[in-house]
């Protein structure tokens, strides 16, 4: 009886503790975010369990993303060559500007629906999202910082420290926290909300050269880019030489096998009229261009990859019909979404007058 | 972030069985040193050494990663001793000493990883000795280099003469991660420290002789990489027991 006693004593000791230790972080508790995933899409990749979305995260993320203090000389964000008005690629630039002059080697991606993406980079070098902005921050060609003096700059900030606080319960500034927060950030920029995904929905139907652009798409696209997400994340020899300054060999520098060489990730056509020019280092100016060089000019050789041995024929009456279906992937309220804007952006969905720098 | 109650609960068991178990069976404290050497002599960075190729050099950086640290004891059986990472750098004296508890009784062995488990090359950004911020992960491919030797020679054909080789890969096939297995000598009383000698000539000769004037630079998981890692897996020996 005693020995039942003491343990009913301990249980609720246990449970007394349990609820102080509940009772003193309520007050520091982040207002949690839900997570969508659009109807008929598949799971997410990302493990949402070690990085819960909250308001304050995605908040911190935010202000990281659009704070060009996180470069050597303060002149660059990530979202200087992520641009909203371009689904976030760099708009209208084959290669995106870096640090002091320099010129980064490929081709700034769209990035929205990340939490499906596995590995980053045209090359597929990074295996983690929250990896992902550590390789801008501190590559010479772009932002050039190191990672101990922009987790220096953080620490001297007031607001980044309150802000660090309130998103993670303490002060403390990590590389972690600070990529979890960026993480918050860019997991939320899904793009869902296109007219092909309000067609699929019901809610909006096709013209005629859109149905039937879409009809040639399934059959001489989707193998690649197959639906939703209009890509299937693999790497692939799509018939590019070898430019001879840049000399980038692709997945084969992440791999070490030569028989990567040339291939790179094929790209998602969510917002694909947005995010010209096109290839990994942006050398196809426009749609067409893009077309031209799958049915004519792609160099074929024992490395191309087997679904474009003969090219892509296309007809110009069928370019026509795809790039009228090419267009209901743009979803213009991603484009336009406040919660991704640079802070204070007065918004009119189109590029600003001044836009090249 | 709010702590469910019966997860608390749980969570307080199981550091009251953690405590027991540990009070059981680790209770001896004992400190391991890395010592780092160029042959017999003790490293020291920034001086003047000759290598086993007979190649002069200045040796200015040298920090590698150990993990998984586990001993056997006399019955064979296996015991962790570490559940953390360390990074040894040469320049940071503290980072040379890692104190570890030990089960009582004599022990035959001590093994560790020289590197970082695949695990933690795909698992996002780590904490601690793991942070990127250390410089011992390549963001522009992810995973962590194992370990780092950097220093000038004369013999290098490179800008400012500086050889830099940053060995890492955990890939099949490119895979870098090396077990060290090292026997102890029979220690009568109680074991208090355990001297490591770390011989940075095994870098440059063993299976593959590593010449200075030949291969300067090693920047990426490969074939070279793991011939540096084969090469220098044996470099660790037992100094001396107290």
């Amino acid at each position: 009886m005693k020995i039942a006693k003491n343990i009913w004593l301990l249980f609720i000791i246990c449970i007394a503790g349990a609820g102080w230790i509940t009772i003193d972080t309520h007050y520091l508790r982040p207002t949690p975010v839900k997570f969508i995933v659009p109807k008929g899409w598949p799971q997410p990749y990302y493990d949402f369990s070690k990085n819960p979305l909250t308001e304050e995260g995605i908040a911190l993320g935010k202000k990281l993303f659009y704070d060009e203090n996180l470069s050597k000389d303060g002149s660059i964000s990530c979202g200087s060559c992520h641009q909203q008005f371009g689904a976030f690629n760099t708009y209208d630039h084959p290669l995106s500007h870096g640090f002091n002059n320099s010129m980064t080697t490929r081709n700034a991606p769209g990035l929205f629906n990340l939490a499906w993406q596995k590995e980053f980079m045209w090359d597929g070098g990074i295996n983690h999202l929250d990896l992902q902005p550590l390789a801008p921050i501190t590559a010479e060609n772009e932002m050039a910082e190191t990672i101990e003096n922009v987790l220096n700059k953080l620490k001297a900030d007031k607001e980044y420290r309150k802000m660090f606080k309130a998103a993670f319960g303490d002060e403390t500034i990590t590389t972690q926290r600070m990529t979890k927060a960026f993480s918050q950030f860019l997991l939320q920029m899904v793009s869902s909300n296109s007219k092909y995904d309000k067609v699929m929905r019901g809610e909006a139907s096709f013209i005629l050269p859109e149905k039937l652009g879409y009809e040639i798409f399934q059959k001489k696209c989707s193998s690649c880019h197959p639906e939703p997400m209009f890509t299937d994340y693999t790497y692939r020899n799509t018939g590019f030489t070898l430019d001879p300054y840049l000399k980038d060999p692709g997945r084969m520098r992440i791999t070490g096998d030569p028989k990567d060489s040339l291939k790179f990730k094929v790209p998602s056509l969510r917002n694909v009229a947005m995010t010209f020019p096109y290839g990994h280092d942006g050398r196809l100016f426009s749609l067409i261009s893009v077309f031209e060089h799958y049915r004519k000019s792609m160099v074929t050789g024992p490395d191309t990859d087997p679904l474009l041995k003969n090219r892509i024929p296309l007809s110009n009456f069928e370019i026509g019909q795809l790039t009228a279906f090419l267009y209901t992937l743009t979803d213009s309220t991603f484009l336009k979404d406040p919660r991704f804007a640079p802070p204070g952006y007065a918004y009119n969905g189109k590029p600003p007058a001044d836009l090249h720098q | 972030m709010r702590i469910p109650k019966a997860l608390s609960v749980f969570f307080v068991f199981q550091l009251l069985i953690i405590f027991v178990v540990s009070a059981q069976s680790l209770d001896k404290k004992v400190t391991i040193y890395f010592e780092n050497k160029i042959g017999i002599d003790p490293l020291v960075l920034g001086n003047p050494v000759k290598n086993i190729n007979g190649e002069e050099m200045r040796i200015e950086r040298y920090k590698y990663y150990i993990s998984h640290l586990s001993v056997t004891d006399m019955k064979g059986n296996t015991h962790f001793a570490s559940s953390q990472y360390y990074l040894i750098d040469e320049s940071d004296s503290a980072s040379k000493i890692i104190k570890v508890n030990l089960p009582t009784g004599n022990i035959k062995s001590i093994h560790f990883l020289l590197g970082v488990d695949s695990i933690r090359n795909v698992s996002g950004v780590q904490t601690g000795a793991l942070d990127p911020l250390n410089g011992m992960f390549w963001t522009w491919n992810s995973g962590y280099i194992m370990a780092k030797l950097e220093g000038v020679s004369a013999s290098a054909n490179t800008p400012g003469n500086r050889f830099t080789y940053h060995i890492g890969g955990f890939k099949n096939g490119m895979n870098t991660v090396k077990e060290i297995d090292l026997a102890l000598p029979n220690t009568s009383g109680q074991l208090q420290e355990i001297h490591i000698s770390a011989d940075i000539n095994h870098w440059f000769k063993g299976n593959t002789i590593v010449k200075v004037a030949e291969t300067p630079i090693c920047h990426t998981p490969g074939a070279l990489a793991v011939k540096i890692a084969e090469n220098y897996m044996t470099m660790f020996s037992i100094n001396r027991v107290n």
